[in-house]
């Protein structure tokens, strides 16, 4: 990946040009982290590591966040709160402001036929609108084609909490190499069968044949997260949670 | 008690709080909690900017009108630094609790009680920036906050840096200021009789302290040595910062 000059910022330092990307035809993109301060200043808003991608021509802040800020096209594991006659209110962290999912935006739902979920209930959704001045909306399914695409209800299994910057590693594309996180790796080689969703907002959901495995699992990717394993030691982990099964 | 001057911080070691950090300077101790943006209550709703809520706790006993006074300052500095325009309708709330205060021989405790507000300032106010950062909160800027102690005797003017508790009650004069990262002054609170002259002074020394501009990144060596020497404001937050954010960051080549 074409990721180059990490250098370390703080909220309202100048940026100099030099750091900044510059592509003959592209339009400058602006990730998480950065402001746009017309006419032409950019300056970081959080503290972290300036990254940017010169194919691309992006530029972003890499920074472990507190808490999970709604954006469009995130994935985030929400949790149903109360149903109403157009909407379920689900709520992506605590004590936020709660998400809107429409009762319609679900894989083949249509008014006779549509999924019903008790409050508790978890799904994996996309945030589709994301606004300051609105409450963010949800949708399990994807508004072009009509498919789910892995999206919807996550029956049984548990929910774990990770750091937003955890939850950032399991999602790229290759976590093993990009991301360091091989106890997944580590649990499958060995035989384990799991299944795991990420959310964005610092949700994990895993499911598995037995709760000691899930458990097990979940307990693995937190501890990684809290004490900032490497993979040697991750899969230390791994194979001594394994010894119990 | 040997108390240092030298500040110390730990930055995100609260594990429910969405940031936090404890500060440690002239012998003040604060741990700091921030949790937002969280839903508000409906009566401190502002429909065009995020609520800010701060909340100082003693070391001893319950807060009373001097906590509230420190509330106040630390909530209208804050409001400047927060990007609250981007999170209307949404509660940021910050909580400091006071856990040590340097002991002091001369005095009794009563006069602590009657003691001025000002000591505690700077270290509330680096707390504050610390816990906010830490939580990954947008800010427009940082700030780096100092105290100043006058002894003027005749013509002769002595002026204290970051005072300790005795030097603070036996001054003529105390000043507390804190600037932006622009180096804007933002905070400045003083106490007792001095001239324009003297506070024109400590204004521009506060300012070279507080923002006294370090070398870009990558020059470690420099880093390292800002870490124990007399330190500018800026120069620590910016030391500290950069240690959570390369531990946070282990995983990345």
């Amino acid at each position: 990946m074409a990721v180059s000059m990490e250098r370390f910022v703080l909220p309202g330092e100048s940026l100099d040009a030099e750091y900044l990307p510059s592509h003959p035809t592209l339009p400058l993109k602006l990730g998480p982290g950065l402001r746009h301060i017309p006419p032409n200043t950019i300056t970081p808003t959080v503290a972290g590591q300036l990254c940017s991608d010169k194919r691309k021509n992006a530029v972003w802040v890499e920074f472990n966040g507190g808490r999970y800020i709604p954006t469009v096209g995130d994935l985030v594991i929400a949790t149903i709160n109360r149903p109403s006659p157009e909407f379920y209110y689900a709520s992506l962290s605590d004590y936020a402001p709660q998400a809107t999912l429409p009762n319609l935006s679900f894989e083949g739902a249509s008014r006779k036929t549509r999924p019903q979920l008790q409050p508790g209930a978890l799904v994996y959704a996309r945030v589709s609108l994301a606004n300051k001045h609105m409450d963010p909306e949800l949708e399990c399914v994807s508004s072009s084609t009509g498919k789910s695409d892995g999206l919807g209800p996550l029956n049984g299994g548990m929910l774990f909490t990770i750091s937003l910057g955890m939850a950032r590693r399991l999602m790229l594309p290759r976590p093993a190499e990009q991301g360091r996180v091989v106890v997944l790796d580590e649990f499958g080689a060995a035989g384990v069968s799991f299944e795991i969703a990420v959310g964005r907002n610092g949700k994990l959901w895993v499911d598995s044949t037995s709760l000691k495995t899930t458990l097990a699992i979940g307990k693995a990717i937190q501890e990684t997260d809290l004490k900032g394993l490497n993979p040697e030691e991750q899969k230390k982990l791994a194979r001594k949670s394994m010894k119990d099964f | 008690m040997t108390i240092s001057a030298e500040p110390s911080a730990t930055l995100s070691h609260l594990y429910r709080a969405d940031g936090s950090a404890t500060f440690s300077q002239n012998g003040y101790t604060v741990i700091g909690a921030v949790n937002g943006p969280i839903e508000v209550q409906r009566r401190d709703e502002l429909p065009e900017e995020a609520a800010v809520d701060v909340i100082v706790r003693p070391a001893a006993g319950v807060g009373g009108t001097r906590e509230r006074h420190l509330e106040s300052i630390l909530q209208s500095t804050i409001r400047q630094i927060i990007l609250i325009h981007n999170f209307p309708r949404t509660l940021i709330q910050i909580t400091l609790q006071i856990t040590s205060t340097p002991e002091n021989d001369s005095a009794s405790s009563k006069l602590v009680q009657a003691s001025s507000n000002l000591p505690i300032l700077p270290t509330l106010l680096q707390t504050t920036v610390l816990t906010l950062l830490s939580a990954s909160i947008p800010l427009a800027m940082t700030l780096a906050s100092i105290s100043f102690a006058i002894n003027s005797t005749g013509s002769s003017r002595k002026i204290i840096r970051n005072p300790t508790l005795e030097e603070f009650q036996a001054a003529n004069s105390v000043h507390v200021l804190a600037f932006t990262s622009n180096g804007q002054l933002l905070v400045a609170e003083s106490e007792g009789s001095f001239t324009l002259e003297v506070w024109d002074e400590v204004y521009e020394i506060g300012k070279d302290f507080c923002c006294d501009v370090t070398e870009p990144a990558g020059d470690d060596i420099m880093q390292q040595d800002g870490l124990d020497g007399n330190t500018g404001g800026m120069a620590f937050v910016r030391s500290t910062l950069e240690h959570k954010v390369s531990a946070d960051l282990h995983w990345k080549d």
